[in-house]
């Protein structure tokens, strides 16, 4: 069964990132999702509107698009802009053992978002921008608490 | 919710200034931490407990703040955010030698955000108390 999604549209403002926050808070939570499963999804969408609003727009003005809905045992989390089009799933994982200065943010930003997923998904928008799907079973994984 | 930011100075067996964090510290706010322990530093403050007790969430970018306060307690510089994050490691050896005094520590982190300095590999690196009263009698 799948039920209505909820969506959100904020500016391309980080002092709204907030507002994206909460409403992942507020469907993950009413699906029934763990506390650690809430806190996984909400740092997820959070660095991918981050990097969206810096790095996509970095400055200029535009919008994102978020969605949540649950899926059968999966929640989906679909973020979607006009920016210009940018892939964060080709970035490579920063290497943890390499004292490497490559190792940015922004590298850190998509580290917590794989972990924080079970799957990451790239498209770009038909009409131009991008589309990020993030994935994750409700159901706490076997090392967190139930 | 917005970050809130709170100073205080208390007196342990060295000076210790109190920089506790409530809400949420996001691309929205980091820059605002940064500010705070610069100005902190730059009045003298070479002692700094972050109380994270009331932080409900932290970002990457709020890592950025995390690592820069690191810099700044040392004396050196914030880095540039797009320069990376090589010089933890050196810092955390130095830490791990005993060859600094950390003068940056944590208390009171939540669950959510301890998870997010340990998978990001900062938390090892910042001496992590479960209440005040505990890290300032550490200093």
């Amino acid at each position: 069964m799948t039920r209505p999604a909820d969506r959100l549209r904020i500016p391309a403002d980080l002092e709204r990132l907030a507002e994206v926050r909460q409403l992942v808070r507020d469907v993950a939570g009413a699906a029934g999702a763990t506390r650690d499963v809430v806190d996984d999804l909400v740092q997820a969408v959070d660095e991918a509107a981050t990097n969206t609003i810096t790095h996509g727009y970095a400055g200029a003005p535009g919008w994102v698009d978020v969605t949540v809905a649950i899926e059968g045992p999966t929640l989906v989390i679909t973020l979607e802009d006009d920016a210009p089009a940018f892939d964060p799933t080709g970035l490579p994982d920063p290497d943890m053992t390499v004292p490497a200065l490559v190792r940015g943010p922004g590298g850190m930003g998509i580290r917590l978002m794989r972990i924080a997923t079970d799957e990451l998904a790239y498209r770009p928008r038909a009409t131009g921008g991008n589309i990020l799907t993030m994935t994750r079973s409700i159901a706490p994984r076997p090392e967190e608490n139930p | 919710m917005a970050l809130q930011t709170t100073v205080e100075q208390v007196e342990g067996s060295v000076p210790v200034t109190i920089l506790a964090l409530d809400g949420e510290l996001d691309g929205a706010s980091y820059e605002r931490v940064i500010d705070a322990v610069r100005g902190i530093y730059e009045a003298g403050g070479r002692h700094l407990l972050m109380d994270l007790t009331n932080l409900q969430f932290i970002s990457s970018s709020g890592l950025v703040a995390m690592h820069s306060s690191m810099r700044m307690m040392r004396g050196e510089a914030p880095p540039d955010p797009e320069e990376g994050w090589g010089a933890l490691h050196a810092i955390g050896a130095e830490v791990a030698e005993g060859a600094v005094q950390a003068n940056l520590r944590l208390c009171g982190t939540q669950d959510a955000v301890q998870k997010v300095l340990d998978r990001t590999g900062l938390g090892p690196l910042i001496p992590t108390y479960p209440d005040r009263a505990t890290a300032i009698a550490a200093f």
